[in-house]
């Protein structure tokens, strides 16, 4: 599949207003469990992060009385979501193939065939994917016709009985029928936009150099990125650093420690068996 | 069109912020039946090795080792697949990671090398039974072996977990080290009551040298990782690891192995327990220090290269 051919979000920044329709929308399209009600004291956010049940989280970043700062104050918001990145961690850590690359060239994970075994989790550089709680657990009750939607009729017999891996599905029921997803659909300010990645980058490269002949700081995050995971098929423009957002500066693809480590088992394994011959062969 | 649309200055800033504290990565969610996995695979591996390294010209005690390395291998093969059953939640599960071959995962090439493991171990165990010598089926087993304890090892580094990918030098040859002093402790203390001493003596020098080179990386990850190591080497579960590990798990069965004052089948079962403690111990620090270290946004906004 072209990447160019691929479908992805381009959320701006700038244009949130907080209002979370994306949270509520993403939570009711795809049938996802409450987070419960408790308050985090993180300004507006009690939602906190992403999560195997919240595919959609809007972080408020606020910057108030910063003192000597030349910043003037200010409140950001952004909604967060997975970032179906061009080489994602959690895709390749899959020891099942339930995590596919999809025709809409959308990181996917597919319920019936995950495993539960969690190896996606530490694998994800931005930390979005998580374990759902089996089903059985009072709180993701709902989980089986939830993330199952699409299988529904035929599937819904199976029973999950040892959780499995979650995150955003980029709304593929609705991809497949036509639709953009529900969260894009829901965004009053067009803060997300769903469409063609290609298309998504020009439009947003252009509103980047709008913003930035009008003075603000802009970037794109994800877009011509130099990194091992490469650009991000859902990518943000933002006006503060990446880390200010809970995002990661310079993410790393975990892949790319192998080569080191497997180097660093077959010395051990090498040096103790040449050692372990010379004890051994020795005549006592 | 700008040509700098990510101002670099903007990404190398040292991350002085954070978002209220939350954690940027997501806790592993591994429990007592990964730290078992690991540590029993590990043992399995370290069989594996101890089978080929005994048989090549051994004498009677050898030959007993031999004997024993093999069952061991095929009790362990048979249960490590059930300590993983008992973390994925149902039997079938485990059955989905043979749907595919990934050389990306260690997990998926890890499985199937239990799995391949697991066949020549079975094998082997049962020419072991009719009398007979391991022959060609020895090395295979000793490369898998040395495979299966090495894997886990590298299973942790290649994640986004702060200290387990900046451990990527250390972890795995960590975990091979103490798989091959496990397994030594584990078939010392099965020959402890067969009166075979020169093969115990073998075995214990082979895992003095496992544990100084296990005690040498651990001491050096802990001054090599800096503050990603912190979750592991500081406060009570640091000292659990030095007090475990180091101390009970690596010094003191060196001292009863080396100093010729201790002697007998009751030294032995003694330094080998504490070996193969130090070796749980290990493998717990890795785990839940892994867990601690994705709590912490400062580390994971600077992820090890």
């Amino acid at each position: 599949m072209e990447s160019t051919s691929g479908t992805g979000f381009f959320t701006d920044t700038t244009l949130c207003i907080g209002c979370k329709a994306c949270e509520v929308a993403c939570k009711q399209w795809n049938e996802l469990p409450s987070d419960g009600f408790d308050f985090s004291g993180n300004s507006y956010d009690n939602t906190r992060t992403l999560s195997g049940t919240t595919w959609r989280h809007v972080s408020f970043v606020e910057q108030m009385n910063v003192g000597a700062s030349t910043i003037q104050d200010r409140w950001l918001m952004m909604s967060d979501v997975c970032k179906h990145c061009t080489h994602a961690g959690c895709l390749e850590a899959c020891p099942t193939g339930a995590i596919i690359r999809n025709e809409f060239d959308n990181v996917y994970i597919q319920p019936d065939v995950c495993n539960g075994c969690g190896y996606c989790i530490p694998s994800c550089p931005f930390g979005v994917v998580d374990l759902i709680s089996p089903a059985g657990d009072s709180r993701h009750a709902v989980y089986n016709t939830a993330t199952l939607r699409e299988d529904r009729g035929d599937q819904t017999a199976m029973q999950v009985t040892g959780g499995v891996a979650g995150k955003c599905t980029l709304c593929y029921d609705r991809q497949t029928i036509g639709f953009e997803p529900a969260c894009a659909k829901a965004c009053p300010t067009e803060s997300i936009q769903f469409g063609n990645v290609a298309e998504l980058k020009a439009t947003a490269k252009q509103r980047v150099e709008n913003l930035q002949q009008r003075g603000v700081d802009a970037y794109l995050y994800g877009v011509d990125e130099t990194g091992s995971v490469g650009d991000l098929n859902a990518f943000f423009l933002l006006t503060e650093r990446p880390e200010a957002y809970n995002l990661p500066p310079r993410p790393v693809l975990p892949s790319t420690h192998q080569p080191a480590a497997y180097a660093s088992a077959a010395l051990a394994v090498g040096a103790l068996a040449l050692i372990g011959t010379a004890i051994f062969r020795r005549a006592r | 069109m700008t040509d700098n649309l990510d101002p670099p200055a903007l990404r190398d800033l040292e991350p002085t912020v954070s978002y209220f504290g939350q954690p940027l990565l997501k806790r592993p969610s591994w429990g007592w039946s990964v730290i078992g996995y690991l540590f029993l695979g590990g043992i399995m591996g370290g069989c594996g090795i101890l089978v080929a390294l005994s048989e090549r010209r051994g004498d009677s005690g050898d030959r007993k080792l031999a004997r024993n390395a093999k069952y061991l291998s095929l009790a362990l093969a048979a249960a490590c697949p059930v300590v993983l059953i008992s973390h994925l939640g149902r039997p079938e599960r485990f059955l989905y990671m043979l749907r595919i071959v990934k050389l990306k995962s260690p997990m998926s090439l890890g499985v199937w090398g239990l799995v391949a493991f697991s066949g020549v171990a079975g094998l082997n165990a049962v020419t072991a039974f009719f009398g007979k010598r391991g022959g060609v089926l020895n090395l295979p087993q000793a490369l898998l072996g040395g495979f299966i304890a090495g894997y886990t090892g590298v299973l942790l580094s290649a994640t986004a977990i702060p200290l387990w990918a900046k451990g990527k030098f250390h972890i795995p040859a960590l975990c091979v080290c103490s798989g091959i002093a496990g397994a030594c402790a584990l078939n010392a203390m099965l020959l402890a009551a067969d009166h075979a001493p020169e093969t115990i003596h073998k075995l214990e020098r082979l895992e003095m040298v496992a544990g100084l080179a296990e005690a040498g990386i651990l001491l050096h990850f802990g001054s090599f990782s800096g503050i990603y190591g912190k979750p592991m080497y500081d406060g009570k579960r640091g000292e659990r690891l030095r007090t475990y590990t180091l101390i009970f798990g690596t010094a003191v069965p060196l001292a009863l192995n080396a100093l010729p004052i201790f002697k007998g089948p009751l030294k032995t079962l003694i330094s080998s327990a504490l070996t193969l403690l130090g070796g749980y111990v290990l493998r717990e620090a890795l785990i839940e220090a892994g867990k601690d270290s994705a709590d912490d946004p400062k580390a994971a906004f600077r992820q090890p290269e």
